[in-house]
């Protein structure tokens, strides 16, 4: 179909939001316009550079679009674009800058488990898991996306409030010689040195050392 | 013209824990206000860009007699850095560094350490210097000077646990910086040794 | 063979991130990439890595970074700290390569002819600014175990 004639104002401050790689295509509605306004969604893989329609997205009046599927080859990077119309008159294609996934991600902190004995607590982390179709799909953790990842672990020992820190690279950690009968509450951060990425530290998981036997 | 404004003189580049900075003696013109302006070379533009300059934007139209070059001096190369005096429209003759300049030559500091002891860990605070830099921390039990653990340590975000302490037993520990874009370390700072809590546990 | 050789891989990244935005805002072309296809790097033997990584260095040293000045002072002198990063990089490469220990097979043979065809595929300023633009592709793949 040939293209209308397009003074409606654009869509603005058109990017990626990724966390995990769930890599979701946001903008603002164009300036000045209410409600009624219609959205197309195309995007494209950078150094292909073929636009490609994305039909979910196709006259949609949300101001988002879920692109974790086409963009989930994180060796590649990607451009997006979103045209609006209204009232029978549209915009321009309002483009993305190049996305990478790999670098622009956010990620989520560790999940964490803790247990204890009577003088020591055991730390289990677990890294989040990359974006994936749907739950059959086998899982890809960010450890194996990102393989200098490590863990910055807190530990805070309720009663002094004295707070300790650790580096480690593997998933667990053992914190023996502890006071019985006391609350020590853990969390923890992802840390990747490059491409650098820090994920916030998780919520506390506070847990009581077992009373002295 | 460029005659009549001196070339700065004693120009030199002072180096410390890779903050880089590059001096200058002024340029005194009574009555007026010296300007000044630095530019860097790398052995890039040396070799590729016809001996090209970059000027250094935070020390154009300076008064200060003083450049941080840090920014700039981001690889390790030999670099070059000139100033020159400017007064209104006139300016003075380029002044360069003698030599060449390369951040594997910044003096390195011993690390500022305290050492903590908290029940049956051991642990320590270092002065954060900044992302050049990670500590390689020896720690050993006193009178056995032989058996030293090293840890090394990246993140200084605050309080690091170094280790797990035998009860009562006395622990010393000593830290270097190292810098592994210029693969050298400083100098250690003095061994501080700290007591670990007594066992409380009775046999009965 | 093996060949260890120790980059400021953070130092880059940080530089390179602080003008990506600038310098892929001054390539238009996206239908065409100078690294990434018809080829991904990604495919290459890890027998090659050592090789393509030298040819790759001595490309951006050679081709790229001197046809990549602009009018803005901050972007040039991150784009020195770049260069000059990879000319100290490119020199231990080239030792490795000297002492036999970074051999070239037919595949990273093949994949350099083809990023040269990209890059003369354009005119020089364009070409090389897209190839700076494209700067993370080669850190991601280098940095891939």
């Amino acid at each position: 179909s040939g293209e209308l004639y397009c003074s409606l104002p654009n869509p603005r401050n058109v990017h990626f939001e990724s966390i995990n790689m769930k890599n979701v295509l946001h903008w603002s509605a164009p300036e000045g316009t209410g409600d009624g306004v219609l959205y197309k969604v195309k995007y494209a893989v950078y150094g292909i550079g073929k636009w490609i329609r994305k039909p979910e997205c196709r006259n949609i009046n949300r101001t988002w679009c879920d692109l974790s599927s086409e963009t989930s080859d994180y060796e590649e990077q990607y451009y997006a674009s979103v045209k609006a119309f209204l009232n029978g008159t549209c915009s321009d294609w309002m483009e993305t800058t190049r996305f990478n996934p790999l670098t622009d991600t956010k990620i989520d902190p560790p999940m964490v488990s803790v247990s204890s004995t009577d003088r020591s607590i055991s730390i289990i982390l677990t890294a989040p898991e990359k974006w994936k179709r749907s739950p059959e799909e086998e899982s890809i953790s960010l450890l194996q996306v990102y393989p200098g990842l490590k863990y910055n672990v807190s530990v805070l020992n309720k009663k002094t409030k004295k707070r300790w820190f650790f580096s480690i690279s593997n998933n667990t950690l053992v914190v023996p010689w502890l006071e019985p009968g006391t609350a020590y509450c853990v969390s923890a951060q992802i840390h990747v040195t490059t491409p650098l990425l820090d994920s916030a530290f998780s919520k506390e998981h506070c847990i009581t050392t077992l009373k002295d036997k | 013209g460029d005659a009549l404004l001196p070339a700065p003189q004693s120009i030199s580049i002072l180096s410390t824990n890779m903050k880089h900075f590059l001096t200058w003696s002024p340029v005194i013109v009574q009555g007026a206000t010296v300007r000044y302006s630095v530019e860097f070379q790398g052995e890039y533009e040396r070799e590729y860009t016809n001996g090209s300059w970059i000027p250094i934007s935070e020390c154009s139209l300076t008064t200060a007699t003083l450049c941080n070059i840090t920014e700039d001096i981001s690889a390790t190369v030999a670099y070059k850095l000139r100033v020159r005096a400017e007064l209104g429209a006139t300016r003075s003759q380029w002044g360069t560094t003698k030599g060449f300049f390369s951040r594997a030559m910044t003096s390195l500091t011993p690390p500022v350490l305290r050492v903590l002891a908290d029940g049956h860990h051991v642990l320590v605070e270092l002065a954060d210097m900044g992302p050049s830099f990670q500590f390689h921390v020896l720690y050993w039990k006193k009178g056995q000077e032989s058996r030293v653990w090293q840890k090394v340590v990246k993140e200084v975000s605050s309080v690091v646990h170094l280790d797990t302490m035998e009860a009562g037993a006395e622990y010393c520990v000593k830290a270097q910086t190292h810098v592994e874009a210029i693969n050298r370390s400083s100098s250690f700072s003095p061994t501080q040794c700290v007591r670990a809590q007594g066992d409380t546990s009775m046999w009965l | 063979g093996a060949c260890r050789v120790s980059m400021s891989m953070a130092e880059i990244r940080a530089g390179f991130t602080a003008i990506k935005a600038d310098i892929q805002s001054r390539d238009p072309i996206r239908t065409l990439s100078i690294l990434s296809h018809p080829h991904s790097l990604h495919k290459l033997k890890s027998s090659d890595r050592c090789c393509i990584t030298h040819q790759l260095f001595t490309f951006y040293v050679d081709k790229v970074f001197k046809h990549c000045r602009t009018e803005d002072s901050f972007v040039n002198r991150k784009i020195s700290s770049i260069a000059n990063s990879f000319l100290s990089a490119r020199r231990k490469l080239s030792q490795c390569h000297e002492q036999n220990n970074c051999m070239c097979g037919e595949e990273s043979r093949e994949k350099f002819k083809q990023i040269l065809a990209n890059y003369e595929g354009l005119n020089v300023t364009s070409a090389a600014m897209k190839s700076l633009g494209e700067l993370d592709i080669l850190l991601d793949w280098m940095e891939k175990s």
